[in-house]
């Protein structure tokens, strides 16, 4: 007869690290004792020695685990072959599950690598894909709009591009994140063609064509111009795309000419 | 029956004269007073937030160990001297001149040493609030040597604080005040020769984001660093070359001038 905590012990026995996923205070005490302990949240609230830091409240459990053991990994805190123990809370705020995770190459899917290791600010990757989320939760007034946002790399972006209109950012020196840039980038989704996000945010171009080479550049099929032209643009440059698909609503985000990221803007 | 009493009595309220009755009963108004004044003292400090700003100073903490704090300190401070001036007043209408010049004396010191008092008090606090708000600030700057700012922006406060309260009850202080100048003067130039660089980039760079004589895209040669602009900020400007990044002060591009490159 084995009782639930013998069930319980089987999942976090021998393993190599525990991750702490957006733990409170209280709970973090709790592990005073054990070692290799490693929070990954938005913020380190908890004061850890070890943290990895969440760039966006992935909505999907597997990406935010994902995100947090190949931030580990990147850090060295873990390594090919160790098990970890994830705990996280999945449906109220505090701790409600544990997942016994091995740690494989093969996670490297470059979610981590795309916050962190880009040509832009990962802050500034981060608000572009708010405002991408937004856009794609609420739409240009009620009716889904699509959006290509290429972030990093700029001057190279804008001699790889050209202007379908008059630039309404020239001479403005409007960034990312403020608020009320936010509803103007909303309120510019309705034209046509990219907007360009230079490294540390500020927003150089709207109304840009983007004129890169799309020779090999492998995206999934179905997509339309504006991810071939994102894709792409990101093989030719050291630039992110983040797009916002107007047909599936669904945000993806490029890098090295690779879909890197796909995002449900209904789940945040 | 009650004769030889009443004549006592008499005798005896005939001998205290009316002034010092009168003495007596400023001296009980001077304690009503004085718990007044501490009521409304301490409703004042906690109306303006005094208790709140203080929290978490040293000082603060000090005086807690002590069994009391700032704000209890400064409201005895002030019951105290109310009471002071009441039997200062006392002593004056009593009329005891034996004690006429000592009181004088007294009478003009008095206020001068509770200003003195309150403004100590209040340079030890304000010095420990800056020595947190500054270390607070610096709390991302991990450098075991970034300690010694905090420390020199308290002791700077408190040096100020025991200067106007020594000047206060009359200590010669023009050696001290001599000092003060020479430090402020010290950390005037310092920092003009510090900042001289960032000062002269950041108009330069107040001048490029106002007219932008170039921008992001352009390709441009700065003081014989040929590329394509990447980024144009307050105090310099990125240019990138074959993955190779010029980080370049705006004062440079202000006085070598810029080459923006049109057409090959």
């Amino acid at each position: 007869m084995t009782s639930l905590s013998d069930v319980l012990d089987g999942l976090v026995s021998d393993v190599d690290a525990v991750f702490l996923f957006g733990p409170n205070g209280s709970f973090y005490e709790r592990f005073g004792e054990i070692e290799n302990v490693v929070v990954v949240g938005p913020e380190n609230t908890v004061d850890a020695e070890t943290f990895v830091e969440l760039p966006i409240p992935f909505a999907d459990v597997q990406d935010r685990i994902r995100f947090g053991i190949e931030g580990a990994m990147d850090d060295e805190l873990v390594g090919e072959g160790d098990v970890v123990a994830c705990f996280g809370s999945l449906f109220a705020d505090d701790a409600d599950f544990v997942s016994r995770v091995r740690v494989d190459e093969s996670m490297r899917s470059g979610i981590y690598d795309l916050f962190t290791n880009s040509r832009a600010d990962p802050a500034v990757i981060s608000d572009v894909f708010e405002v991408a989320l937004e856009l794609g939760r609420k739409g240009q007034k009620g009716k889904p709009v699509g959006a290509l946002f290429v972030v990093g790399d700029a001057g190279k972006v804008m001699n790889k591009s050209r202007p379908l209109s008059y630039n309404p950012f020239e001479k403005s020196h409007v960034h990312v994140g403020d608020p009320i840039v936010n509803v103007m980038l909303k309120e510019f989704s309705r034209l046509d063609g990219a907007f360009v996000i230079s490294d540390s945010g500020k927003i150089v171009s709207a109304y840009r064509y983007l004129e890169p080479s799309a020779e090999g550049v492998d995206i999934p099929k179905g997509l339309g111009a504006r991810h071939m032209a994102g894709g792409a643009i990101t093989r030719d440059t050291n630039a992110t795309a983040i797009v916002l698909s107007e047909s599936d609503g669904l945000v993806r985000a490029f890098k090295s000419g690779e879909l890197i990221l796909e995002l449900d803007p209904e789940a945040y | 029956m009650f004769g030889p009493l009443q004549l006592a009595l008499d005798r005896l309220f005939g001998t205290v004269s009316i002034r010092l009755w009168l003495a007596l009963g400023i001296v009980a108004a001077g304690v009503v007073a004085a718990y007044v004044v501490m009521g409304i003292t301490s409703r004042l400090l906690d109306r303006i937030g005094v208790v709140e700003t203080i929290e978490g100073t040293s000082f603060e903490r000090t005086t807690n160990e002590f069994g009391t704090s700032t704000a209890r300190i400064i409201t005895q401070l002030s019951g105290g001297f109310t009471l002071l001036v009441a039997v200062f007043l006392a002593v004056t209408v009593a009329d005891l001149r034996f004690a006429d010049l000592f009181w004088g004396t007294v009478a003009v010191f008095l206020p001068r040493l509770f200003a003195a008092l309150v403004v100590l008090v209040v340079g030890v606090v304000v010095a420990d609030k800056i020595e947190l708000l500054v270390s607070e600030r610096l709390r991302g700057v991990k450098l075991p040597e970034i300690g010694l700012l905090p420390l020199l922006a308290k002791y700077s406060v408190l040096f100020v604080a025991v200067l106007i309260a020594l000047s206060q009850i009359g200590v010669a202080v023009l050696a001290l005040i001599v000092l003060l100048a020479a430090y402020a003067l010290a950390l005037i130039v310092f920092t003009a020769l510090a900042t001289k660089d960032l000062l002269a980039s950041g108009t330069a760079g107040v001048y490029l984001l106002l007219h932008q004589p170039y921008s992001i895209g352009d390709e441009v040669t700065i003081g014989g660093r040929h590329g394509i602009v990447q980024e144009v900020d307050l105090l310099v400007t990125r240019i990138e070359n074959d993955g190779k990044e010029y980080v370049v002060p705006n004062r440079t591009v202000l006085r070598d001038g810029i080459v923006r490159v049109r057409d090959v």
